[in-house]
């Protein structure tokens, strides 16, 4: 097991919005596919979720239904609105861009000033 | 943003399940986890543990979770309204008089604000009706403000003035409408064919009028408003009897249709004969006809009127009058429709709204001084709280949920008051103001008193919230621990609001004061004639049946006959227009030999037609002379009266007997000139407040002949008892003839009143309430005063101070407030009388005996209100207020 990163401020909503886009899913469900999906390199703080997740559907940019979990419990599932998609495209390349400048800065050599 | 307030409205609907449904999440989550954490080897109780601990606080996020939704400040809000109305209902008397208090001032002024809203605010039911004008002919020099528009102003504009995109004609009217013997009389209008077009909203089954029914002998057409036509189902093309003439229906109005104050069921074409749209009758006008005109989009109104000066310029030219009507300073004034309607209310009706206004701020000044004492006896409870961490945000949004729970609970009960009081301001005639007939409670009248309720608690929580925070906390807990004396600053407020709420009652009473003076001077001015005893009815008397005078002075002479010969009755007489009829058109006479004076212009005079013995039945009074009788009318020579004020202008040192007049304009021919044989004393005509002598000259009615005529009889018994009387005998005559407007001169003479009267009994009313207050007040303030100081005046009276200290002591407290109170009233008074100087009749608005009969009233009631504090503070034993120290 790599060590778990500790999140940059922000970046839980990105990451929640990326998770549910790709297959509706209940909060623990959630916690998993990004554990999963980061490679387990992220330590999000369990509890810390939920208010992000309300926080996200009260804005509109998550949606959510209740459902039958795989071992048939009742859970509250999560899927991405239009609104969040286009969210979670602007963040993307908000952060891109910004992963690109800071990885060129830090890896600029003296020879390169 | 949007998206938000939705979630936030669907959550609070829903806040049980919203509950639940998180508690039922976030425990799911805990459960899967501690799965997992078995599933991967971890023994049970050891994986309950750790998920628990992993997942962090419950209630924490929990919280965090409902703040993420906004619901923290709404559970909050909950919370506090529920701890706000635990206080309330602890203090059941203080919250009574709050309650009470408050619904009666927002009562007064949620009734004032829904007639201004319905007259003053509401757009009239018109398509851009702020663009709709009238146009009115005006001659002020001559002393004619208003004169209505002439015919032939409508032929000579419409499709003239390129400022105006429609323009119309109407006149209000009356018809007997149904079958023969059908004595209904109706209020109907008559309208040329633009009319409709005009106003933007016409008939919704079949037409408008055309052109063609503007002609006498193709008019007979009629639309019908909605509601006369769902009382009478009539389809287009049927016909009904009006005035005994068959019309056919063309055209029914949507319903709600409702031009201004009007009453009119049924809308006729306005047809006229060539020879009335003729120049000569350009200024013809009488208030009975008027203009309307819709403004061209993008016109203005100064254009309005310039392109009707130029038009009228143009105009006088060639008119053979044009000189004088330029002397007589004659304009044709563009006005706004609505504003020109409902003018003559409106400063009435802003100086109730500012009466009653005045009544909520002494009503609020009352309440925050009971707040004050209240906060006073809970500020140790606030200390400690303070000191115990509660922040001071927290504090002021407690204070601020009770008061404002309290306003809104008083703007509840005002919004129940306002509405009874509507049905009560009917009886003071509101429903007889133009558009007072449409006052009723709406939308905005609902948002006015919920805003305004909510902006009240915050305003009133202020005062009490800043006392909460500027309170030393330490010295708080320790004086009140001591039982010491009272916070000072606190005492300085509520002296304070005390003397505002005298300075503002003050005001209101000297208003009142001025205007019940008005009253009064309107009520004793003597209308010319004797009102008791003489009942008046209006007979329309058609053209169709009688043609010319001859036939019509029969009619009358019959009538008079018959009349005269009942019981009771003393003696009978015809007019064309009583006095205070409501109709006070007015016409000019060339007095011969009489050469105007520089300066001097050519003044138009009221003229009436008298039958019979109309001056010995009103009562008028002969100065010179003799009346006119019945017999006038067939005399060779042609006679007349004048009134007093008429001999006074024309002849001020001559014998007005003998000297000779022309009605209208000067004749050649001598023998049209009417010779004074008789002066009358002036008789008032528009009302008790009519200023201008304006003169009166009567005819004998052979030369004043009007399409309807008044009969007024004296009588030795209650006038209304010869009503029916007079309706059968006028039946006998002509079954075709209905008697209307069956009236008591007395109750002419007071209606003409209401104008003084109502104002100022609503101010009475407001000033009653308002005394009452401001004694509850004072009583409030010095019974704590009281309350608070008991040690000290234990401590005093032990030491030897005798009762009529105490009680002088706490006199001149009150004598304090009462003087502070009375001198901001007095600069207050003086403002206030010049404001409403236009509404006064007769009384200067400074009135000094008003101002100290005031002052009289708050010192008595000021004292009366401490009275019983001071006299409880001069009983206190010294035992007593010792052992409270």
């Amino acid at each position: 097991m790599t060590t778990a990163a500790d999140l940059l401020p922000g970046t839980l909503d990105m990451l929640i919005l990326k998770a549910v886009s790709l297959k509706p899913l209940h909060g623990y469900g959630v916690l998993l596919r990004i554990k999963q999906i980061s490679r387990e390199a992220l330590d999000i703080p369990q509890g810390s979720l939920y208010p992000a997740l309300y926080r996200l559907e009260h804005q509109g940019l998550i949606g959510s239904e209740w459902g039958q979990s795989e071992n048939n419990r009742r859970a509250k599932y999560y899927t991405i609105t239009t609104t969040g998609r286009r969210r979670l495209k602007e963040e993307t390349a908000g952060w891109n861009r910004l992963a690109a400048a800071i990885a060129s800065a830090l890896n600029t050599t003296p020879e390169e000033i | 943003m949007l998206t938000r307030f939705r979630s936030l409205f669907l959550e609070l609907r829903s806040r049980h399940d919203f509950e639940r449904n998180m508690t039922e999440e976030l425990s799911n989550h805990i459960q899967q986890y501690t799965d997992d954490l078995v599933r991967s080897g971890t023994p049970l109780g050891e994986a309950q543990r750790r998920a628990r601990i992993e997942f962090g606080g419950l209630t924490t996020i929990q919280e965090e979770c409902r703040e993420a939704r906004w619901l923290r400040p709404f559970d909050e809000l909950v919370r506090q309204s529920r701890y706000a109305a635990r206080l309330l209902l602890k203090t059941p008397g203080f919250t009574i008089t709050a309650l009470l208090t408050l619904g009666v001032c927002l009562g007064a002024n949620l009734t004032i604000f829904a007639v201004i809203n319905s007259v003053l605010l509401r757009p009239l039911p018109f398509p851009d009706s702020g663009r709709l004008v009238t146009i009115f002919n005006t001659y002020p020099k001559a002393g004619v403000e208003r004169d209505g528009s002439s015919i032939t102003n409508y032929y000579e504009r419409r499709s003239h003035i390129s400022a105006f995109s429609g323009l119309a004609l109407y006149r209000h009217d009356t018809a007997i409408v149904g079958e023969a013997g059908s004595t209904e009389r109706q209020q109907i209008s008559r309208v040329s064919p633009e009319f409709f077009a005009t106003l933007g909203v016409g008939p919704v089954i079949g037409r408008a009028f055309t052109e063609e029914e503007t002609s006498p002998q193709t008019d007979k057409v009629v639309i019908l408003t909605d509601t006369y036509w769902r009382q009478h189902p009539k389809a287009i093309g049927s016909q009904i009897r009006v005035d005994g003439n068959l019309n056919t229906v063309v055209g029914i109005l949507p319903p709600n249709f409702r031009f201004l104050s009007s009453q009119a069921q049924l809308y006729f074409p306005f047809s006229s004969p060539l020879s009335q749209r003729g120049p000569l009758q350009r200024h013809s006008g009488g208030n009975s006809r008027q203009l309307v005109a819709r403004l061209k989009p993008g016109a203005t109104l100064a254009q309005a009127q310039a392109q009707i000066d130029a038009q009228n310029a143009a105009l006088e030219v060639d008119d053979p009058e044009g000189k004088m009507l330029a002397d007589a300073g004659f304009r044709s004034l563009v006005v706004p429709l609505h504003a020109d309607h409902v003018a003559s209310v409106r400063p009435i009706l802003l100086l109730l709204q500012a009466a009653a206004f005045t009544l909520l701020l002494i009503g609020v000044a009352n309440l925050v001084n009971l707040l004050l004492i209240r906060a006073n006896s809970r500020s140790k409870e606030m200390a400690v709280r303070q000191a115990l961490g509660a922040g001071r945000w927290h504090i002021v949004s407690e204070v601020t949920v009770e008061t404002t729970l309290l306003t809104l609970l008083g703007g509840l009960i005002g919004l129940c008051a306002g509405a009874a009081g509507i049905r009560f301001l009917a009886t003071f005639g509101a429903d007889r103001l133009p558009l007072g007939n449409q006052i009723s409670f709406d939308a905005r009248l609902a948002a006015v008193a919920c805003l305004g309720s909510v902006a009240l608690g915050i305003l009133v929580a202020l005062p009490i919230a800043w006392l909460a925070l500027h309170r030393e906390v330490a010295n708080t807990i320790r004086s009140e621990a001591r039982g010491g004396s009272a916070n000072h600053a606190a005492q300085r407020l509520r002296n304070a609001f005390a003397v505002a709420q005298i300075a503002l009652t003050f005001i209101l009473l000297a208003g009142a004061g001025l205007l019940g003076l008005s009253l009064q001077n309107a009520s004793s001015v003597s209308p010319g004639f004797r009102a008791d005893h003489v009942l008046t009815g209006q007979i329309s008397v058609p053209w169709n049946d009688y043609k010319d005078w001859p036939a019509r002075i029969a009619f009358d002479q019959r009538l008079l006959g018959e009349v005269t010969r009942q019981p009771g009755v003393v003696s009978a007489g015809l007019v064309n227009n009583i006095p205070f009829s409501g109709n006070s058109g007015k016409s000019s006479a060339t007095v011969v030999g009489h050469v105007l004076r520089p300066g001097e212009f050519a003044r138009a005079n009221y003229d009436y037609g008298v039958d019979g013995d109309y001056f010995a039945t009103m009562g008028f009074s002969l100065r010179a002379g003799r009346f006119l009788t019945a017999s006038d009318s067939f005399r060779e020579q042609r006679v007349c009266v004048v009134d007093q004020d008429f001999a006074r202008y024309y002849w001020p040192h001559d014998n007005p007997l003998g000297k000779r007049l022309f009605r209208g304009p000067a004749d050649t021919d001598d023998s049209r000139a009417f010779t004074v044989v008789g002066v009358v004393g002036a008789a008032k005509q528009v009302g008790p407040t009519e200023t201008g002598a304006q003169g009166a000259i009567y005819y004998p009615y052979a030369f004043r002949t009007d399409d309807h005529v008044f009969v007024v009889l004296r009588t030795s018994l209650p006038p209304e008892s010869l009503a029916v009387t007079l309706q059968k005998v006028v039946r006998r005559i002509d079954p075709q003839l209905p008697v209307s407007d069956l009236q008591s001169m007395d109750t002419l003479v007071a209606d003409s009143l209401i104008a003084q009267r109502s104002p100022a009994l609503l101010a009475a009313l407001f000033s009653a309430i308002a005394l009452l207050l401001t004694s509850v007040g004072t009583y409030g303030v010095l019974s704590y005063a009281v309350a608070l100081r008991r040690g000290e005046i234990g401590v005093r009276m032990a030491l030897g101070a005798r009762p009529e200290h105490i009680r002088r002591q706490f006199l001149l407290i009150a004598a304090k407030l009462l003087i502070a109170g009375t001198a901001i009233g007095l600069l207050g008074a003086w403002s206030s009388g010049q404001a409403m100087r236009s509404l006064l009749f007769q009384v200067p608005p400074i009135h000094v005996p008003v101002l100290i009969c005031v002052a009289c009233v708050m010192t008595f009631v000021s004292l009366l209100a401490c009275l019983l504090p001071s006299l409880r503070a001069s009983r206190i034993s010294p035992m007593e207020g010792l052992s409270s120290l």
